[in-house]
């Protein structure tokens, strides 16, 4: 058990050291616009635009689920119009950002990790540095910024379409005037939501291609270790992105007030 | 060419997605662009919970929001208030920072100074905070829920004290002279009710008495106003000064009058004291007659006399006869 708890921590150290490196890497081969400039638009429609409808779907429920759960948790001491409140409070800052990177990390995160992990087994990675191209900028840079600019994208839609959503189930399931829902929305809304919101879904953005990147490229063996590559992104970029969530929390929110 | 068309849809995604987050915020924040709208300082000693983006209403109603506020020279915070260009501010405006809800929100009230709730605290913070110079408000915080909660926190700590202090001498003597007491409360309670009965219906006699009473007083208010109103004409006709002059003459007739029946008194005691002498010595001769003392008293109290006298008026009856009848047996007249 020992010797499984170091050997864990080994390769824990050692992940976070090679998805470093690679994050540095990307970082230093953004200078390289003409290998990774063909292929960002392409990626950043596979990982944005093609995230919407999953963003869009997810935030849409959880904006009716928050609005019945708000009425239901709201006794008569408790004003109805804060319904908007905590659902704009809930979904800006909290949901739309941690359900939506979640759901993309099972989709991005696990097809980067497949993607770049075939590739890496049939060698095509191999052909590239022969080629030489650098496969950091040729695969990684592209996914990453994809990540970083579509991910506060999808995001940003899918806090509007929650908060959307909220409204109107708060006017049609509820027993809330469109003009109560408004006032609660208002009641403590900052713009710093947002900023915050899309901040946060910026760095997930860039963890969960990170990781998926750094999963792909460090895939061995035949099918079952892209398998095991995917399976090991996404773990690896929900965790992160839990661990984000909190470290932005603490960063921003606290000590500070409305 | 596929190329270019992914390049177009990437660019309206990102571009859609930014306006409509960009509009739902300013949506959020209720932003007007390209509004005009007036603004208004005011400045506070303490602006509490208020904070940039509270109401700015003004009887009640919303009419802007709270743009800025600022910390200024001399102790003093500014808040400034962005208002619909419509709104007519209230004559003497003061701005009043108070909780407008129970969960901390906060607001800007416009407001009359006349309208302004009193308070000695807030007079004085509006007395402290005018003169700010032109066309900045008067301001002051109402006292919050916090405060509000702290005083009765407070009255509920004395409350709780009392309380104790009766627990301490609420013991089970004072339990049973409670019961005795509360036995003797109901007896006479009962008492008082029994009285109260018996009072309620005099007071009914006396009430239906009172309101006869009442009548009477009307009417004789109506006579005395309809008297009134003949001694109005009356006086209008000279009548009651001539009766005054009458009155008067009356008056100095009877003063005369009385003068004289004093003088009159003062005679009549005089004539009292001779009569008294008078009759003390005629009762004084009175005696002596009765005594027999005196001519006059031997001759009431003796009878010969009496006798002898009676016989000698009837000798000097026979005398006067015999005189009438022969006059010249006892009178001679000669001449020479």
């Amino acid at each position: 058990m020992v010797e499984g708890v170091g050997r864990y921590a080994r390769e824990a150290v050692a992940g976070m050291g090679s998805a470093g490196r690679m994050v540095f890497g990307a970082v230093r081969a953004s200078r390289d616009v003409r290998t990774w400039g063909p292929h960002a638009t392409e990626q950043m429609m596979k990982l944005g635009v093609g995230s919407l409808p999953i963003g869009i779907l997810i935030a849409c429920f959880t904006g009716i689920v928050l609005a019945l759960l708000a009425s239901y948790a709201f006794t008569n001491a408790v004003p109805r119009y804060l319904v908007g409140t905590l659902v704009q409070k809930t979904v800006m800052m909290e949901l739309a950002p941690v359900l939506t990177g979640l759901a993309l990390a099972g989709r991005v995160g696990a097809n980067i990790a497949a993607e770049i992990g075939t590739m890496r087994v049939t060698e095509q990675v191999d052909a590239l540095e022969t080629l030489a191209y650098d496969p950091i900028a040729y695969l990684v840079t592209p996914r990453i910024l994809a990540g970083l600019v579509m991910f506060p994208v999808v995001v940003g839609v899918a806090m509007m379409v929650g908060l959307g959503a909220g409204w109107l189930a708060s006017m049609g399931l509820l027993d809330l005037s469109s003009e109560q829902f408004l006032k609660g929305a208002r009641f403590f809304f900052s713009e710093f939501d947002v900023r915050y919101g899309l901040v946060k879904a910026a760095s997930f953005g860039v963890a969960v291609t990170a990781v998926g990147c750094a999963a792909g490229l460090e895939t061995r063996g035949g099918a079952e270790g892209v398998g095991a590559a995917a399976t090991r992104a996404v773990v690896t970029s929900a965790v992160l992105i839990l661990v984000l969530d909190a470290f932005w929390a603490v960063v921003w929110l606290l000590g500070r007030s409305v | 060419m596929k190329k270019r068309s992914n390049d177009f849809l990437l660019g309206l995604t990102i571009l859609l997605s930014l306006a409509l987050i960009i509009l739902v915020t300013l949506f959020l924040q209720e932003t007007e662009l390209g509004t005009r709208r007036q603004k208004v300082v005011a400045r506070f000693r303490d602006v509490g919970q208020v904070t940039v983006g509270s109401l700015a209403v003004i009887r009640g109603v919303k009419a802007g929001s709270v743009e800025a506020v600022e910390l200024e020279p001399g102790g003093w915070v500014h808040v400034r208030l962005s208002l619909d260009k419509d709104v007519t501010l209230p004559p003497d405006p003061v701005v009043l920072l108070g909780a407008s809800s129970l969960f901390g929100e906060w607001q800007a009230s416009l407001t009359p100074r006349r309208s302004v709730p009193a308070g000695a605290e807030v007079a004085l913070q509006l007395a402290e905070s005018a003169g700010g110079g032109t066309g900045i408000l008067p301001g002051a915080v109402l006292p919050d829920v916090a405060q509000l909660t702290t005083v009765a926190g407070s009255i509920a700590g004395d409350v709780a004290s009392v309380a104790e202090r009766v627990q301490v001498a609420f013991n089970d003597s004072a339990a049973r002279e409670l019961r005795a007491s509360i036995r003797n409360v109901n007896n006479l309670s009962a008492e008082l009710a029994r009285t109260v009965r018996v009072q309620s219906r005099n007071l009914d006699t006396v009430s239906v008495n009172v309101r006869e009473g009442a009548a009477s007083l009307a009417r004789a208010s109506t006579a005395f106003a309809r008297s009134v109103a003949r001694i109005d004409s009356a006086t209008s006709k000279g009548e009651v000064q001539a009766i005054m002059r009458d009155v008067a003459r009356t008056a100095t007739q009877a003063r005369d009058a009385a003068e004289r029946i004093n003088r009159m008194t003062l005679s009549l005691e005089r004539t009292e004291v001779s009569l008294r002498s008078v009759m003390f010595r005629a009762d004084s001769v009175l005696l002596k007659v009765h005594q027999g003392q005196g001519t006059l008293g031997l001759m009431v109290n003796d009878p010969g006399l009496y006798r002898n006298s009676d016989s000698l008026m009837m000798e000097l009856r026979d005398l006067i006869a015999d005189l009438k009848k022969n006059p010249k047996r006892y009178i001679r007249l000669t001449i020479f």
